[in-house]
């Protein structure tokens, strides 16, 4: 019995052992998969797409070069600025205001903290359109708040208006992506130790001290987390731009979404989704850097 | 007073009314107009040009449909395009806000009817549908409702189904003579008029008169008016038409320049910088909300769905003329059911009730007739039945050259912002 089987022990590791070796690979199988087919694929598709000339009844050909790369930047040099001012101004807004919500509701929630935490979500039981266009009624010429402001107050003149503006683009945009930076934020800030805040105290640091030597180190992943979460996809929205601004506020997604599904310029709305993409990538990889990388994980 | 169309005829403000109260219809039209495209509602150009008009598509015999009636028929039409029962639905004949013309359908055919006003705009629709049928699939649609040259442009394609004349026989009766033999499709194989309607001006009297402007008889007025109060067309070709009157040009396909079109854009491009935007059909929830004082509007939609003091005008320079078409895309489940409901609407009786309601040009001979019982007020309209001065001044400017159709839309892409 021995001699049989020890030969073919010795030829390799065990079936459970291969197995056991083989699951990570596995387990990845199913996600990797479908990255694969739902953005490897189509993406290369896309680039292809942003390096050709022709159309839909033609057909491409990939001989353009980056041609369609630089009409792109050329042309939409305006919708590139506006991505960029709103997405940032947005995320830099949403963590103003997100950052003492989420700072609340781990230090102070109590017994409240999961009806906060709740009540943050809970506008996702609203679609995203919705939503948005229940800002277009709020901020209405003659909606609940300008109504009032210009006619029982008198304060403001009565072309006023809120929506088509920037100001309920910007809004609008803020918003939208508020939970995103919320949740990252109360996920790091719970986790922070009370005692050490108590021993900086101790250590004779005032409350500013404690909160910018100990808070805010602390809660950087989430700050991390909570900027990519509302900086990425805002960058790439085009439905508030769409619903509350007007022809000078359009941004990225708006030229992106007009290019492939209206005019069927799929070449330069491409490269328009390359640009969008890179530009995203070089953007938190600085961000990435500045704030270092080791804190993050660690 | 058991007749339907005598009640309809009663009080034409309580239809209105009905409109205004439920103002989510507005909202819920936009939403549906957002659920396909994503938001819809977008200022935007199609990059195709039109064909040629001088070359229509082979005309091919219309294949024999089966004569089975199938449904819900799938029926996309422009916001405030059909008749809707205001204080007949009191009464209990038709529930508010059902459609007489549907309803009677229904009941004739035995069918339901999935009727949404899911048209904003042309391009942004065909932008909806554009992938299907350039897959050889179905739209979802059985019956759709296009302006002239994007009927045209589809037909082109080979994207419409031809139309099997012996279901349709109201249809080549009543046909009135002028819109017959257009050169995309004489024979009618593919298309029949759904109603014909100009691009003029309107205005909200009441807004206008609080803020001490006067009203405006001509498009150029629409430049004294605070550009974040006023909205353009995204349909390009209204937009620059109604320009190119303003400026003095005749918008006439045949003689309109690049250089004309580069004035258009520099008349209007200081507008959108103080916050003139532009928009499909929406501009009506704009009125509504009184988000908009004054705008280049269709000429019907404000007299069916606006407020009473919401008025159009035949600007002094003259109008847009065009006509939308009736069209069965490729790969519709419900063929005979469309081509149905094509004849019903040709029904003189029929098209003088939804004339009555929506105040757009009639494609129907024998409405006339049939409105002097029903509502003779309505001959008296200039909205249904314009006056010679009116149409002395009709313009139509749906059939551009290629390269002036380019020229326009990509500068329409830019005072539009993509």
């Amino acid at each position: 019995m021995a001699a049989t089987t020890l030969p073919a022990r010795a030829s390799g590791p065990s079936l459970m052992a291969r197995i056991s070796r083989a699951t990570p690979y596995l387990l990845l199988l199913p996600g990797v998969a479908y990255l694969v087919v739902f953005y490897a694929v189509p993406s290369f598709q896309m680039f292809l797409y942003s390096i050709s000339t022709g159309n839909v009844d033609s057909g491409y050909q990939a001989n353009a070069g980056l041609a369609n790369y630089a009409t792109a930047l050329q042309l939409y040099t305006r919708q590139i600025w506006n991505s960029i001012l709103y997405g940032g101004l947005a995320t830099i807004l949403t963590l103003l205001i997100g950052f003492p919500v989420a700072y609340t509701v781990a230090f102070r929630g109590g017994r409240y903290k999961n009806l906060i935490l709740f009540l943050v979500i809970a506008p996702f039981f609203t679609s995203f359109l919705i939503r948005t266009i229940s800002w277009k009624i709020l901020l209405g010429d003659e909606g609940p708040l300008l109504g009032t402001l210009k006619h029982t107050l008198g304060i403001l003149p009565a072309d006023f208006s809120l929506t088509g503006t920037p100001i309920a683009q910007l809004f609008g945009i803020t918003y939208n992506f508020l939970p995103f930076m919320i949740l990252p934020l109360y996920v790091a800030l719970e986790k922070i130790d009370p005692r050490l805040l108590e021993a900086a105290g101790d250590l004779y640091a005032n409350r500013v001290a404690s909160f910018r030597r100990i808070t805010v180190p602390l809660a950087l992943p989430g700050i991390f987390a909570g900027t990519l979460l509302t900086f990425i996809p805002a960058m790439g929205d085009y439905v508030n731009a769409e619903l509350l601004g007007n022809p000078t506020t359009q941004m990225l997604g708006n030229v992106i979404q007009r290019k492939l599904l209206v005019q069927n310029d799929f070449p330069v709305g491409a490269a328009l989704s390359f640009i969008l993409m890179g530009g995203i990538l070089v953007a938190v990889f600085v961000y990435a850097r500045l704030l270092g990388t080791e804190q993050l994980t660690g | 007073m058991n007749d339907p169309l005598a009640r309809l005829s009663e009080a034409p403000l309580s239809r209105r009314r009905f409109l205004q109260a439920s103002g989510l219809v507005g909202v819920s039209a936009f939403l549906a107009a957002c659920v396909g495209g994503a938001a819809s509602e977008t200022p935007s150009t199609t990059g195709t040009p039109a064909p040629s008009p001088t070359a229509p598509p082979t005309p091919t015999p219309a294949p024999a449909t089966p004569k089975a009636v199938t449904g819900p028929l799938h029926f996309a039409n422009w916001t405030a395009y059909i008749d809707l029962a205001g204080k007949a639905g009191e009464a209990g004949e038709y529930a508010p806000g059902s459609s007489p013309t549907l309803e009677g359908f229904k009941k004739k055919y035995s069918v339901d009817v999935d009727y949404q006003e899911k048209i904003d705009a042309n391009p942004s629709f065909i932008a909806t549908i554009q992938p299907a049928l350039n897959n050889g699939l179905s739209t979802g649609w059985d019956l759709i409702v296009l302006t002239d040259s994007f009927a045209a442009q589809l037909i082109g394609k080979g994207w419409i189904e031809a139309i099997d004349h012996a279901n349709t026989p109201n249809c080549v009766q009543n046909l009135r003579q002028p819109l017959r033999g257009v050169s995309w499709d004489p024979d009618n194989n593919y298309h029949y008029p759904w109603q014909s309607g100009m691009t003029g001006v309107g205005y909200s009297a009441k807004a206008l008169t609080d803020a001490k402007i006067a009203a405006p008889t001509k498009v150029a007025d629409l430049w004294s008016i605070p550009s974040n109060k006023v909205t353009f067309l995204e349909e390009a070709r209204d937009t620059f038409g109604l320009t190119l009157l303003k400026l003095g040009i005749d918008p006439n396909p045949d003689t309109v320049t690049e250089a004309d079109l580069q004035q258009v854009y520099d008349a209007i491009e200081p507008l959108v910088g103080q916050g003139l935007r532009f928009t499909g059909n929406s501009y009506l929830q704009d009125f509504g909300q009184k988000k908009v004082w004054a705008a280049m509007v269709w000429s019907g939609d404000l007299a069916s769905s606006g407020e009473p003091d919401d008025k159009f005008v035949f600007p002094e320079e003259g109008t847009m003329i065009w006509t939308d078409n009736m069209l069965i895309p490729k790969g519709a489940q419900n063929k005979y059911t469309a081509e149905l409901m094509m004849d019903y609407v040709y029904d003189p009786a029929i098209a003088a009730q939804i004339a009555d309601y929506v105040y757009y040009v009639s494609p129907v001979e024998g409405a006339a007739e049939v409105m002097k019982t029903l509502d003779p007020t309505l001959l008296q309209n200039p909205l249904v039945f314009p006056p010679q001065d009116v149409i002395a001044k009709q313009k139509n400017f749906q059939f551009l050259k290629p390269e002036i159709e380019a020229k326009m839309n990509d500068l329409f892409g830019q005072l539009s912002g993509a």
